[in-house]
């Protein structure tokens, strides 16, 4: 498998799969490239910001594909708590994932997972 | 003192993706070619579309010759993030030159936009050439290391079809959002952006239960544009 010749109609679709995606990466850019913000649209940017980020770590914390993994979400979300607590207190970011990490991997074998 | 470059501070921020991105590249690799797609068609798409998601999905239909425009479909469909990632990003490059910017953004990736964004300093609106300037190199910093991590973890993950081990799979699982969360923390000042940040991510998940592709962005840029409207409305009946 995966030893044959190169496929050149699926090489055309990789292809435009990475033109559209490129198109979206660049699309606002340019659109909005050499413009100053109002400072009420400035700040809409940046709460859209937090909102995505938040919903990144969400979303890749407590599902897998579309099923939410019920049986791993305590504990994850205590290992994330953790992470927080520890990087707002200490001010590491760093501090803060390893510490989430490493509580997340503990309690995962506390568990016999 | 000798301060160290942006792209090299950039470079070091993105550890802790590198780390994550090994496994999941590696995993990439192997579902590839268990799909039996060649070496370089993998690479290829690693090094164009560099966007997990997408990637994965599309193993499937490339295999089995499902048509182009349903596999490109689904692609719109999985990346259209990227527009309001980049949309987000904008006012932090605005003055770097034009034809830098664009060879630059196919580095774009949900970290390469956590990672810069809570590095950058709040206020666009007043930065210099020369800030715009280090904020595209830090961006560099943490893009092109990743990608390169990226491209090269699933070519190797293809050719030696390497699995994570499962003990070690719950704590790669864990850093990457551990990570983004700890730089949000320090991040988000003042008493909307916590709410708009909390409200978000606890509807994420049953907005993308209720639809996978679009709820969680759909969420995020309800919850945020709520939180900011609210806040202006509040803001004109204070004044």
């Amino acid at each position: 498998m995966g030893n044959r010749a190169v496929d050149p109609t699926r090489i055309a679709v990789i292809v435009g799969m990475g033109l559209v995606t490129y198109l979206f990466r660049v699309g606002p850019q340019v659109l909005f490239v050499g413009r100053t913000f109002s400072e009420t649209f400035d700040r809409y940017l940046r709460y859209l910001a937090y909102a995505l980020i938040s919903s990144l770590i969400s979303t890749s914390l407590f599902l897998s594909g579309s099923r939410f993994e019920a049986t791993a979400a305590p504990h994850r979300a205590v290992a994330l708590l953790a992470a927080i607590v520890v990087a707002a207190w200490c001010r590491r970011p760093l501090v803060g994932m390893l510490t989430g990490t490493l509580l997340a991997v503990l309690l995962t074998w506390l568990r016999g997972g | 003192m000798r301060h160290s470059s942006p792209f090299r501070e950039g470079a070091k921020a993105a550890i802790p993706v590198w780390m994550a991105f090994i496994p999941v590249s590696f995993a990439l690799g192997v579902a590839a070619k268990t799909y039996g797609l060649h070496l370089w068609e993998i690479l290829l798409m690693s090094a164009l579309v560099y966007a997990g998601p997408a990637q994965f999905a599309a193993l499937e239909p490339l295999a089995s010759g499902k048509s182009a425009l349903q596999v490109l479909l689904m692609t719109v469909l999985i990346n259209l993030r990227f527009v309001v990632m980049s949309a987000a990003m904008a006012p932090y490059f605005r003055r770097v030159r034009r034809i830098t910017l664009l060879l630059c953004l196919q580095l774009l990736s949900a970290s390469s936009f956590v990672l810069p964004y809570a590095h950058f300093r709040q206020d666009s609106r007043s930065l210099s050439p020369e800030e715009t300037g280090r904020n595209l190199q830090y961006f560099v910093g943490v893009g092109l290391t990743s990608f390169s991590v990226w491209v090269l973890g699933s070519g190797l993950g293809y050719w030696a079809a390497f699995r994570v081990p499962a003990g070690f799979e719950e704590g790669l699982r864990i850093l990457l959002p551990a990570y983004f969360a700890s730089l949000l923390t320090s991040e988000l000042r003042g008493r909307t952006a916590l709410l708009i940040g909390i409200t978000a991510g606890v509807a994420a998940v049953p907005g993308a239960l209720l639809n996978a592709t679009w709820g969680w962005l759909g969420t995020a840029f309800v919850i945020a544009t709520l939180g900011w409207g609210i806040e202006r409305w509040i803001r004109r009946g204070s004044r």
